[in-house]
């Protein structure tokens, strides 16, 4: 019963948002052609492309239309599913999308679940015992992991790890080369591996996976850490915890079951916020492990103007987005039964 | 649950027996297996695509095979493409005509396609009236040997073709022998055509219909391409085969991480590293580095020659006498190529009719305040210099440098960095006054540079110079068939080019091939790509 409103009123909420999503797609359409820069000249870049090469492009980029005329197209083509063209990758930016997507999630998944199990012990910890050699770890800590730059931090692994110690496999994408691919099921290799009883193969792509996922993770344990760390304070203080203590019982039931549960809404917030920055702005970590996600694509077509991804990615991202606010409203209410969607 | 358990076991157990069974397989295949990596990517599998990359050339050398190609010579103990000797790839043999109207190619009788039809006149017809008439890049470029008209082909007989030119073009074979005129294969080609594509762009963009060195195996747009060995394939030099029996081509965009897996010895050869990590594994010397200057390319600053005040020659010249050329050189490219400027030419004549040539300039503050006054900007002027954001490796210190040298006589410059697509906007519509560009000529002659990069209102020209004597002594060395006039000819472009100064030559950066000590045979070719069927391990 409870699930089946709760259902309910998610749809609601999603039904909402698409007013939201419609506008990012008008404003993204008329930022690309605000833009200077034209793609059909960029493209047009053989060693003898003239104008005839430029208008060949610009038609079939459909840019001779007017822009009202261009845009009414476009509505009408992401209406049925079809995101336009790539001229970079010569494809349909919804099957590259599609492509590119799981490796960016199956990488920010792996990032956030490490950051997360990281994060909230330390923060526990340091909120435990305020002050302390620890704290102040704790604190030195998510200070480096803020302050290096995550192309520094992705290069010095590799370097380490890959150069001098070989224990890494080649900063590659997100298999092996000599490996043979699982059947495609979810697009998850880890999970394509396994359905397809691969373990050599899965052990292949979670060491691909584990340098770039710690590079993002390292970058995000500061903001998670800290507010666990803020909220546990005063959740620790708080009039409940005191009664706990004092009927005496045992540490782990006021710390985790009273203390902890009572402070996670603002670390699933913030961890909500961190989950969608991560997949769209991990650009970096994408470039120097060669991770071939959606974030990267997006920066290539941006550089080179081709206007069909950048709208293709940033529609993606608002709609993932959408869908992250959905996921930790839900959990809201999971943690804390008080609260409910609507 | 105990037969769920057994069950993975024996998976297992069977997994861990094939890795133990293909592990010297492995190895073996290793050995014989190419790996490049690149910091740009594949877009396309028909290199005639509007907006193909230069790896898409790179791949379509190997899917498909020309009429003819070029053969390599040695420059200064490197080896490099060589424009004066094209040998015969599905031509077996090919004559010109005494007139030099005529070509006749004699097709070899053993040549198939990769799905085994064999290769016909006919084909060669099909692919070649392609290139010249539907929109695509091949038109642009065969326009420069005067191939523009589907009637100047025909198939004589099913091993006979025969091309036809309007004026003895000495660039029509030459022309053949580039990227894009591939061969196709028609049959299986027009099974894909439809109305609106009477060309089958659309497919061959995706697939390949080819007879050439390698077999397409998988290809993975922005991220990787693989192919295996055709063993039917006997076009090499000498008759041979590829000798790589696989070829694996991946995108990796970190120039710091491509360095690290050729060092690693992970991956075979490399070409576009910076060129400080180039400089570094040079110096450990545990790897080849190759280096080549691109001598059929050259970076230059670029001048606006319409728009004040670069539409005054003196301006022009001092800014050619205020440039710190060896420290440029130095801190942009470390050295690595070579350079245009500091030569000295006799009596002030150009010693030679070649291009590029090394120009009797260098840095002389006095010379340039001289001229700037002459010009009558005595206390200098502002203005802007561009730059894309592409190239700011080597862009960015050239032009720090720039700045600080060019403010000792006066003029001021703001630095300006703009995105690719921005930059090559504004260059074509004319709009900077001040840049730095490279260019490069597939088929180096002197009347292609001078026409195709300094006369017309087009966007190659990028100093928009407009200067009558160097376009009519241009275009008429294009058709010039003695060789002693033609000499006579560059040295005259050459003496103009040096008068006017419509931009600034700088220099030919290298091309820095770094690979596995055991890779041999690397040639630098005209199109500045790894010719894969050229190189083998020891």
């Amino acid at each position: 019963m409870k699930l089946a409103s709760t259902a309910k009123r998610a749809a609601r909420r999603f039904a909402s948002s698409l007013p939201a999503l419609f506008g990012v797609l008008v404003f993204t359409f008329l930022l690309m052609r605000v833009l200077p820069g034209d793609p059909a000249v960029f493209f047009a870049s053989g060693p003898n492309a003239g104008k005839e090469e430029i208008e060949t492009i610009r038609k079939q980029m459909g840019l001779d239309k007017p822009v009202p005329q261009q845009l009414v197209l476009y509505l009408y083509d992401v209406g049925r599913g079809n995101l336009g063209r790539s001229l970079m990758t010569g494809q349909n930016v919804t099957k590259d999308l599609k492509e590119r997507l799981p490796a960016s999630l199956e990488l920010t998944f792996s990032a956030l679940l490490i950051a997360l199990v990281s994060a909230i012990p330390l923060g526990i910890l340091a909120a435990l015992r305020p002050g302390s050699l620890i704290d102040h770890g704790v604190r030195l800590f998510c200070a480096l992991g803020v302050c290096v730059p995550t192309f520094v931090s992705g290069l010095l692994l590799i370097y380490v790890f890959y150069y001098l110690l070989g224990i890494a496999p080649d900063p590659t994408g997100r298999v092996d080369i000599f490996m043979t691919l699982p059947p495609s099921h979810t697009g998850f290799l880890l999970i394509d591996f396994l359905i397809a009883g691969d373990f050599e193969g899965w052990w292949a792509a979670f060491k691909q996976l584990i340098l770039p996922a710690c590079t993002m993770a390292l970058f995000v344990i500061a903001p998670l850490a800290r507010i666990t760390r803020a909220s546990m304070l005063a959740s620790l203080g708080s009039d409940f915890v005191r009664t706990a203590r004092s009927v005496g019982l045992s540490w782990w039931r006021i710390v985790v079951t009273y203390a902890l549960r009572n402070a996670i809404l603002p670390v699933i917030t913030i961890a909500g916020i961190v989950f969608s920055t991560m997949l769209g702005a991990n650009v970096l970590v994408e470039k120097v492990f060669s991770w071939p996600g959606v974030a990267s694509y997006a920066l290539d077509a941006l550089l080179s103007s081709d206007y069909a991804p950048v709208q293709g990615f940033v529609l993606l991202m608002a709609f993932v987005f959408v869908i992250v606010n959905l996921v930790v409203d839900v959990l809201y209410g999971i943690a804390d039964p008080r609260i409910s969607i609507g | 649950m105990r037969l769920t358990y057994s069950k993975q076991m024996l998976g297992a157990a069977a997994a861990l027996a094939f890795v133990v069974a293909a592990g010297p397989l492995q190895a073996q295949t290793r050995a014989e297996t190419l790996r490049y990596v690149t910091g740009a990517s594949v877009n396309t599998l028909d290199p005639n695509i509007p907006g193909s990359t230069r790896e898409a050339f790179a791949v379509s050398l190997s899917t498909y095979d020309r009429l003819v190609s070029f053969g390599r010579k040695q420059l200064n103990g490197k080896w490099v493409f060589d424009l004066d000797s094209i040998r015969g790839e599905l031509a077996e043999s090919y004559e010109v005509s005494p007139d030099g109207l005529k070509i006749t190619f004699k097709l070899r009788k053993d040549a198939k396609f990769q799905d085994g039809s064999p290769v016909t006149a006919e084909d060669v017809k099909w692919s070649l009236d392609r290139a010249v008439t539907a929109k695509i890049l091949g038109k642009a470029q065969l326009l420069t040997g005067s191939l523009t008209d589907a009637s100047q082909f025909k198939a004589i007989d099913p091993l006979t073709f025969e091309v036809t030119l309007p004026k003895p073009d000495k660039l029509a074979l030459p022309n053949l022998a580039t990227v894009y005129p591939i061969i196709i294969n028609s049959k299986l080609a027009k099974s894909h055509t439809t109305e609106e594509d009477p060309w089958a762009q659309a497919w061959l963009k995706d697939n390949t219909a080819g007879s050439g060195a390698y077999i397409l195996e998988s290809f993975k747009p922005g991220e990787q391409v693989m192919l295996k060995r055709n063993d039917d394939w006997n076009r090499g030099p000498g008759g041979k085969q590829a000798f790589f029996k696989r070829l694996i081509l991946q995108s990796v965009p970190e120039p710091a991480t491509r360095a690290n897996l050729v060092e690693k010895g992970d991956v075979d050869i490399v070409i576009d590293l910076q060129a400080s990590d180039a400089q570094s594994l040079e110096a450990k010397g545990k790897l080849q580095v190759i280096s080549t200057p691109q001598y059929n390319a050259m970076t230059f600053i670029s001048m606006n020659n319409q728009m004040p005040p670069f539409d005054k020659v003196d301006v022009r010249r001092a800014i050619a006498y205020a440039l710190p050329y060896d420290d440029m050189f130095k801190a942009a490219l470390f050295g690595r190529g070579e350079l245009l400027t500091g030569a000295t030419w006799a009596d002030g004549k150009p010693p030679s009719g070649a291009f590029p040539i090394k120009q009797p300039i260098k840095l002389d503050l006095d010379k340039a305040k001289a001229y700037l006054k002459a010009a009558g900007f005595p206390d200098g002027f502002s203005t802007t210099f561009s730059f894309n954001v592409g190239q700011s490796a080597t862009a960015e210190p050239m032009a720090a440098l720039l700045k600080e040298s060019l403010g000792k006589i006066g003029i001021k410059v703001d630095i300006q960095k703009l995105p690719d697509a921005q930059m090559s906007t504004q260059i074509t519509e004319k709009k900077l006054p001040f840049f730095t560009e490279g260019i490069v000529a597939w088929l180096p002659s002197t009347d292609y540079f001078y026409r195709n990069f300094y006369t017309g209102n087009q966007r190659w020209n990028y100093s928009s110079i407009d200067n009558a004597e160097l376009t009519s002594i241009a275009q008429e060395a294009r058709f010039e068939a003695d060789k002693t006039k033609y000499e006579a000819d560059g040295v005259k472009l050459n003496a103009i080019n040096f008068d006017q100064m419509p931009q600034v030559p700088l220099w030919q950066p290298s091309q820095d091939a770094v690979m596995a000590p055991s890779i041999a045979g690397y040639t630098y070719q005209f199109h500045r790509q790894v010719d894969y069927r050229d190189l083998s391990r020891k």
